[in-house]
């Protein structure tokens, strides 16, 4: 089975995650940009971070053999930095229009701030201008209220709610997402938004409809094969494998290739790796023989 | 288009804007083909740095980088007499869409264009990168942009290298000898194809012989073979110690290794050695001799060689 995870941090994980995740069966990601754990305090880390965004982590992945899309966005945390926010603000345009940039995000609330909710309205309009899809990441507190209020404030700026994601969702959030017409994508972490029993549970009552799951994993403790231990988890309990499919890889591909960015013929073509791509002394790669195989076929990942 | 129009010579940046853009006339799907003509006319009424990088970098939603541009060799003809036939046998179409918009500018020659364009340049991705720098050999006064051409071959993603050190005029001609040798011995740790490298035959020299021959001896302190395609750097240079190393090649490589070590002794101009040291039993380096025999010994020539990386010798 062929899986993507349209939620998680590349740049905080490891060669040895990619290679877990090639190996489960992740064919494709996406990056959005957001916060590194801690505040940036100048521009020119932005500019550093979306450049690696649409360079080098992109390539990291290609190595092995998983196809890398990312969104661009201000995240709400450092849209609080009000001086700073500006500046990342002009900067977007620099960057929303690549290659492989399938979404505005990932943005939102985080504190539900004027400042915060100023930074949203500024990159929904950019969204609506440029016809690109909307990544929103919603607070962990008063996620309700949160979530209720992001659908809002992009309905308003005339968002077309078929281009819209709303991220880390739960029990208590879906139906609201669902019934804007939005896709609701669930975050599982090992202890915290949600974790699979409770996915399989949703997809049991909801259906795969506009339902996306995603790891979301990052610097923090999560889990780079979220998606592909949530689908076997899906599949033992008796969830329909269609069900399965399309809410581990065709939704999140439906809802995003909505911003023209991706080539799908490719993406469902053979993933090929490549690990001549690289640099001896500095790539990823040091020393090992490089593996060159038109395809990923029968490479067993214990853990899942 | 050109708001201010310079001679056309048969290579000057518009005779190339000309006959890139029929290429890709034929190539591109209807809604590729508006999106270039929308872009061109709104680049040639002049266009400011950030609209300019904008519609560079979106032009991935019109064309993918996946189709090849692949010239026919008619089209290979047209593209020599715009001394453009090293350059586009690799691209990709996109890669060939945006080479044009970038031609299209019509301040080619100012100081304008130069900040334009490293305004791509900073915000650019990897598809952009490549493009970039395979735009530089095509533009007039390349020297402005040497420094740009270095920062590109130290980049980590071997695309990115390779789009600044093959198949372009662009090293040889502006490079000093400094980058000149780091983007050699770079395409030989990268196993990038040096053959490809325009210019190498013509830019050899002692010091980079002797940084080729040292990076041998630290190969085979660490019991690792020697790339083929590192021969190539030699040239005639290298003296006793070359001629040292290519023997132990000769004897002890695999095959590989020994049709390169063999085609390096005809370009020192020492292929008598090969009998002297081999005897009557040179096997399956014969088809290579009698290609040293004919003299086909230029860098082209380590085409064939650059297959893969040689593992199987690999401990």
């Amino acid at each position: 089975m062929k899986f993507f995870d349209p939620h998680i941090h590349i740049t905080s994980r490891t060669t040895d995650d990619l290679q877990a995740m090639a190996n489960a069966g992740v064919r494709a990601v996406i990056e959005p940009a957001f916060w590194l754990g801690q505040p940036r305090t100048t521009i020119g880390s932005y500019v550093d971070y979306f450049s690696s965004l649409v360079g080098w982590e992109r390539f990291r992945c290609g190595q092995f053999g998983i196809a890398h899309f990312c969104a661009i966005g201000l995240n709400s945390k450092e849209a609080n930095n009000e001086g700073l926010a500006r500046e990342v603000l002009e900067l977007i345009p620099h960057f929303a229009l690549k290659e492989g940039v399938v979404a505005i995000g990932e943005i939102g609330y985080d504190e539900i701030t004027p400042a915060e909710e100023r930074a949203y309205q500024a990159q929904l309009q950019m969204a609506v201008a440029w016809d690109t899809v909307v990544m929103v990441h919603s607070p962990h507190r008063d996620k309700k209220r949160g979530i209720r209020r992001s659908i809002d404030v992009a309905r308003e700026a005339g968002v077309d709610m078929r281009k819209l994601v709303i991220d880390h969702n739960n029990e208590e959030t879906v139906r609201d997402v669902l019934d804007a017409g939005a896709w609701a994508a669930f975050t599982i972490y090992p202890h915290t938004k949600m974790d699979s029993e409770r996915m399989v549970e949703i997809v049991r009552r909801y259906g795969s409809e506009r339902i996306i799951v995603d790891s979301s994993a990052d610097w923090g403790v999560s889990d780079a094969l979220s998606v592909p231990r949530t689908a076997a988890l899906m599949l033992t309990s008796g969830i329909a494998t269609s069900d399965v499919e399309a809410t581990t890889w065709s939704n999140a591909l439906a809802a995003y290739q909505q911003s023209g960015q991706i080539d799908v013929e490719s993406l469902n073509a053979s993933p090929s790796i490549d690990q001549r791509q690289l640099f001896a002394d500095n790539s990823v790669l040091r020393g090992q023989a490089p593996r060159v195989e038109g395809g990923l076929t029968s490479l067993r990942e214990k853990s899942c | 288009m050109h708001a201010s129009p310079a001679p056309t010579t048969p290579s000057s940046p518009q005779a190339r804007f000309t006959i890139l853009r029929q290429l890709l006339q034929d190539r591109l799907a209807a809604d590729a083909s508006d999106f270039v003509a929308r872009a061109v006319s709104e680049i040639g009424a002049g266009i400011d740095a950030t609209r300019f990088s904008q519609l560079i970098a979106v032009a991935s939603r019109h064309s993918r980088r996946r189709v090849a541009f692949e010239p026919t060799p008619d089209e290979l003809a047209l593209a020599a007499a715009a001394q453009m036939d090293i350059n586009i046998p690799y691209w990709n179409q996109l890669e060939a869409l945006r080479v044009l918009l970038v031609l299209a500018h019509r301040d080619l020659d100012r100081d304008a264009f130069v900040e334009a364009l490293e305004q791509c340049f900073r915000y650019a991705d990897e598809g952009e990168l490549c493009a970039l720098y395979r735009a530089l050999p095509l533009l007039p006064d390349g020297a402005r942009f040497a420094w740009r051409a270095g920062e590109g071959c130290r980049s980590n993603m071997r695309s990115v290298f390779e789009a600044v050190a093959c198949d372009s005029q662009f090293p040889a001609a502006h490079f000093d000898d400094v980058a000149w040798h780091q983007l050699i011995m770079k395409a030989v740790f990268l196993n990038a194809p040096l053959w490809r490298v325009h210019g190498l035959d013509a830019r050899l020299s002692p010091e980079l012989a002797r940084m080729a021959l040292d990076f041998v001896d630290e190969r085979r302190s660490a019991g690792r073979p020697v790339p083929p395609q590192l021969w190539l750097c030699l040239g005639t240079h290298g003296e006793e110690r070359a001629l040292n190393a290519l023997r132990t090649e000769l004897r002890r490589g695999d095959l590989r290794g020994r049709r390169a070590a063999l085609l390096a002794l005809a370009r020192a101009g020492q292929l008598p050695k090969v009998h002297q040291w081999l005897g009557g039993w040179l096997g399956d380096l014969e088809p290579t001799l009698a290609q040293a025999h004919h003299g086909d010994v230029t860098q082209a020539a380590f085409g064939d060689l650059q297959q893969d990386t040689p593992t199987k010798a690999r401990q």
